[in-house]
């Protein structure tokens, strides 16, 4: 009996074997497989310029090549939504957290399952959201925006420091146009909505109504941001350039073109790397000013997202992990300088410079945008009528008044769905 | 009969249906789709769509930039087809002079720029416009011009985009013009210098009638072409500054494949296409008129 | 005498002069895509390269290992990409066009006028309002991001027919008649016949067709979104749009697109302007 019973035993063991080796096999068969078709990563600018830096760390630990593509930041809209309608979207890919709502809507991303993913991060930094509610990024980077600043020019003016209120920021620019009549105080590229949104975030102003279907742009205090942010170019105090105009701003300001620079966190490396042009001593980060003193400022917070219709979801998760993990995102920060979203991060020497304490303070106190698919249109538009009054074409009353009729005309479609209850 | 008839069909047919699918198909969805709501939200759910028969038109004439896109459209046509026909005129007669030695080298030469592609030429072009390093402000320095923000004002940067432009097209038109001017009937041209017409006079009263119809062809033509423009504004001025180098194929590119408002989009193409209609049919009366057609 | 000489000397002056005028974007393209990094925003502007380097070229078009990861523009590949779009889209561009203008001009078959009135009008209806809706058929169909969205747009070669019509007139009928005596096939007379006559007509033709397709920016820009597929001048605007700053870099890859076009354009330019001349064609 017992003889037999091993036999048959070893008869089922070997068959289990077998089945085990069989299945092995299968799954080495179809790992090789996975391995010549790469994952498909895409990412604006920088990101996607550097990302191929942190591939190999990745493809070592999991087999899985990876190809990165660059998008620019000025035909990303587009080609993504192009890349949605033919159905040849990215496993993943990265977008600003202003259009996740958008493309949540059209069924382009997977939702976020994964709770680890949105675990450890940087306080004020929250996973951006569809239109239900629930989590389809996982955020990657935020870039307050800070202003940098030249010690040396603002020295000679005589501040140590740029001050932290309005009225007396830009007293410090009519001191430094007083003193290099040819120059400027401050670049603010006209067709950027960055500064104008950071001055309308400082004052907290709500910049739509009604359940975010209608514009409020008539609100005093937006109305105060713009003429403050008029005032800047009706005084010369900066150039009324475009960004095809200024083709080198960093070279600009190593020459002086200007002293004061609103911008993200990539600023610090790309001075760092042009360190002969500009010595690090000459210059510093600062918070913005705000109407009585430094306050919310948006910053464009980068996430990552998967694809709804990716062939490898579980491929694409681990390179979501992978890049939002605080070691890559550290290593984003050496070779880009986007800030880290997750807390961890932040612990290490690296991130305690004093260049960024700027940022570490403002991130900690973030506006919260609309997640609605119209924001990034809204803000393109609102930043040309602004251009237009920068110009002398329109008045600032009627300029608020345009912006509201255009906003509202923008936000129509989606009125209708509110109103019919389709929408949230 | 039916054997010709059978190769004729065999040769005619797969390019016709090419024609009927890329062409006649979506001519006639596009009228379809500019009677819609088509937009980002249809892309994400069919039910959204609404018919909204002729509330497209209406958004886009109470659109300021529409009105502003037609106005830089027609603004780059005026000047530009002038600034076009003059440049190819000129050049044209200049090579058909008698006293011109190796005409070929510098036909080929002068109509390079016309074969060259659109997006590397303009790259080039705004770096030549650029406001502190560009060639073109250098040059003008030399005669104590002063510099000209070519791109970044408003009021220079259609003159700035149409001196692109005319250098990139001209040469078609030279050669359209050096044939006409070679038809030009000798014994006419003889009997007025035998008479002792002035260079001028000649030049007047037998040359610009016996090209006339040629000229003004090339000027309708060009004219269509000039209201088709995109590709400079796209590379480099990205519309701007100001909106004011938006035209209407800038705007309808925008509006269609940027935001994918593509009821809207359509809805401009429509008008796009009755103006080119408007400008062919008066080609055709000048054809007409002028017994060439 | 002497009035004349002077006159020649400053008719001939003049055109040097145009020509000259005309080609200095051109060389100074060529000029600034050998300058070292950085040369030609530099205040005042240098005229000739201080030094003649190879970097802007190598940056552009080399695979660059960096840190342990590849860098690479994609240049090279597109510019193969734009190789293979323009050929594939002037050959079947020809093979669909030609038999149809023959067609049109020498054999007789039902409703040929009406079709012909049809495609002079379809000449009036610009190409762009068929833009969207093709973008969204062409998405049902699949065909968005491949080379057969980008090709199949260009082969409705309206105006090819009738350009290959306009010189199959002049073929004499006698000839294909005394052909189709002989008991030749149709497509014996085609071939054999018409072909050979027709032969510098089809060179014009596919030049017209290859420098289209090589230079076609619009369509492609929208139907090809990754960038492996992307033919050069996507390629080219997608980098100019965000590195403005790098005149070099930029001068370098209008250099790269360009040359191939001008090294097929001067051999070839005669077809290319007589066929101007010859038809009814836009360019």
């Amino acid at each position: 009996m017992t003889g037999g019973g091993k036999l048959a035993g070893a008869a089922a063991w070997s068959r289990r074997s077998v089945v085990a080796a069989l299945s092995m096999a299968a799954a080495g068969g179809c790992a090789v497989q996975n391995m010549r078709d790469p994952i498909s990563l895409w990412a604006m600018s920088y990101e996607g310029d550097y990302s191929p830096m942190l591939m190999p760390a990745f493809t070592r630990a999991t087999g899985l090549p990876v190809e990165v593509q660059t998008l620019p930041w000025t035909a990303a809209h587009e080609k993504l939504l192009t890349a949605r309608a033919g159905d040849s979207l990215p496993d993943v890919f990265m977008l600003p957290d202003g259009w996740v709502g958008e493309f949540a809507l059209i069924g382009a991303l997977a939702p976020v399952t994964d709770s680890a993913l949105l675990t450890g991060l940087f306080p004020g930094v929250s996973a951006a959201t569809g239109p239900n509610g629930q989590p389809y990024a996982v955020p990657w980077s935020v870039a307050p925006q800070v202003q940098y600043y030249r010690r040396d020019l603002l020295e000679r003016a005589g501040y140590a420091a740029p001050p932290e209120d309005w009225d007396s920021w830009r007293r410090m620019g009519q001191r430094l146009k007083a003193r290099a009549p040819d120059d400027y105080a401050f670049l603010m590229l006209l067709n950027w909505w960055d500064t104008l949104f950071t001055f309308a975030g400082q004052t907290g102003a709500r910049p739509l109504r009604e359940r975010d279907t209608r514009g409020n742009f008539r609100d005093p205090r937006f109305r105060d941001a713009l003429a403050f942010y008029v005032s800047l170019f009706r005084e010369r105090l900066a150039p009324p350039a475009l960004s095809t105009e200024v083709q080198d701003p960093v070279a600009a300001f190593a020459q002086g073109y200007f002293a004061v620079y609103p911008y993200g966190p990539t600023l610090t490396l790309d001075l760092h790397r042009r360190a002969a042009e500009l010595p690090p001593a000459l210059w510093s980060t600062a918070r913005m000013p705000g109407p009585e003193g430094p306050g919310q400022v948006s910053g464009i917070a980068a996430s990552l997202c998967v694809s709804a219709r990716s062939r490898r979801p579980a491929a694409a998760w681990a390179l979501v992990r992978h890049l939002t993990s605080p070691a890559s995102e550290l290593t984003y920060q050496r070779l880009i300088g986007t800030l880290p979203a997750r807390a961890a991060a932040w612990d290490t020497p690296q991130l305690r410079q004093p260049a960024l304490a700027a940022f570490a303070e403002q991130m900690r106190d973030p506006t919260r945008e609309p997640m609605i698919v119209e924001w990034e249109r809204i803000r393109i538009e609102v930043q040309l009528i602004a251009e237009r009054v920068v110009r002398g074409q329109l008045g600032i009353d009627a300029a608020l008044v345009a912006m509201d009729d255009r906003v509202d005309r923008l936000l129509a479609k989606r009125r209708a769905l509110v109103e019919t209850g389709q929408l949230a | 009969m039916t054997r010709q008839e059978r190769t004729a069909w065999g040769f005619v047919l797969p390019v016709l249906a090419i024609i009927l699918f890329v062409f006649a198909l979506p001519t006639v969805l596009a009228l379809a789709l500019s009677v819609t709501d088509y937009s980002i939200y249809a892309l994400a759910d069919w039910g959204a769509l609404r018919f909204v028969g002729l509330g497209n038109f209406t958004d886009l004439l109470t659109t300021p930039l529409f009105w502003r896109a037609l106005g830089n459209t027609a603004l780059f046509a005026l000047l530009g087809v002038p600034m076009a026909i003059g440049t190819s005129l000129a050049a044209a007669l200049l090579l058909h002079d008698a006293s011109v030695r190796w005409k070929p080298l510098w036909r080929v030469l002068l109509f390079a720029p016309y074969v060259t592609s659109v997006v590397a030429t303009a790259v080039v072009w705004r770096f030549l416009l650029n406001t502190r390093f560009g060639l073109l402000n250098r040059a003008l320095g030399w005669i104590g011009v002063p510099p000209v923000d070519w791109l970044g004002d408003p009021h220079a940067s259609i003159p700035a985009i149409l001196l692109f432009v005319t250098w990139k097209i001209f040469g078609y038109n030279m050669i359209v013009f050096t044939a006409a001017l070679a038809a030009v009937p000798h014994d006419l041209m003889e009997a007025a210098r035998l008479d002792g017409a002035s260079r001028w006079t000649r030049f007047r009263h037998v040359t610009l009638p016996a090209i006339g119809p040629t000229l003004l062809l090339a000027a309708v033509m060009s004219v269509a072409g000039f209201l088709q423009i995109f590709a400079e504004p796209y590379v480099m001025t990205l519309g701007g500054p100001a909106q004011s180098t938006t035209t209407v194929l800038y705007f309808m590119f925008d509006e269609g494949f940027k935001w994918w408002n593509l009821g809207q989009a359509s809805a401009v193409a429509f008008i796009l296409f009755l103006m080119i209609l408007a400008l062919t049919l008066v080609q055709a009366r000048i054809g007409r008129r002028y017994e060439w057609l | 005498m002497t009035r004349r000489r002077w006159r020649a000397i400053a008719v001939n002056a003049a055109v040097v002069a145009a020509t000259l005028l005309t080609a200095a974007p051109l060389v100074w393209m060529v000029l600034v895509s050998f300058m070292p990094r950085g040369e030609s925003s530099r205040f005042p502007p240098r005229l000739w390269p201080s030094r003649w380097s190879w970097e802007n070229y190598h940056e552009l078009l080399a695979r660059r290992l960096i840190d342990g990861a590849w860098f690479d523009y994609r240049i090279v590949p597109a510019l193969w990409n734009s190789l293979a779009v323009a050929a594939l889209s002037t050959l079947l561009g020809l093979l669909l066009t030609v038999p149809a203008g023959y067609a049109f001009a020498k054999l007789r078959f039902r409703g040929r006028e009406r079709l012909l009135q049809l495609l002079v009008a379809a000449l009036v209806v610009p190409g762009q309002v068929a833009m969207l809706p093709l973008f969204l058929i062409f998405k049902e169909l699949g065909l968005v991001n491949s080379y057969a969205g980008v090709i199949l747009p260009s082969l409705a070669g309206i105006f090819a027919i009738l350009f290959v019509r306009q010189a199959a007139l002049s073929i004499p009928d006698e000839m294909l008649d005394a052909a189709r005596l002989d008991g030749a096939s149709e497509r014996r007379i085609f071939v054999q016949i018409v072909l050979p006559l027709l032969a510098p007509i089809t060179v014009t033709l596919a030049l017209f067709m290859f420098l289209g397709s090589w230079n076609d920016f619009l369509w492609p820009l929208i139907v090809l979104a990754d960038q492996h597929l992307y033919t050069l001048p996507v390629a080219v605007a997608a980098i100019s749009r965000e590195h403005a700053a790098d005149g070099e870099l930029m001068m370098a890859a209008a250099v790269v697109t360009t040359l191939p076009v001008l090294i097929l354009f001067v051999p070839l330019q005669r077809y290319y302007i007589s066929g101007l001349l010859g038809g009814s064609v836009k360019g």
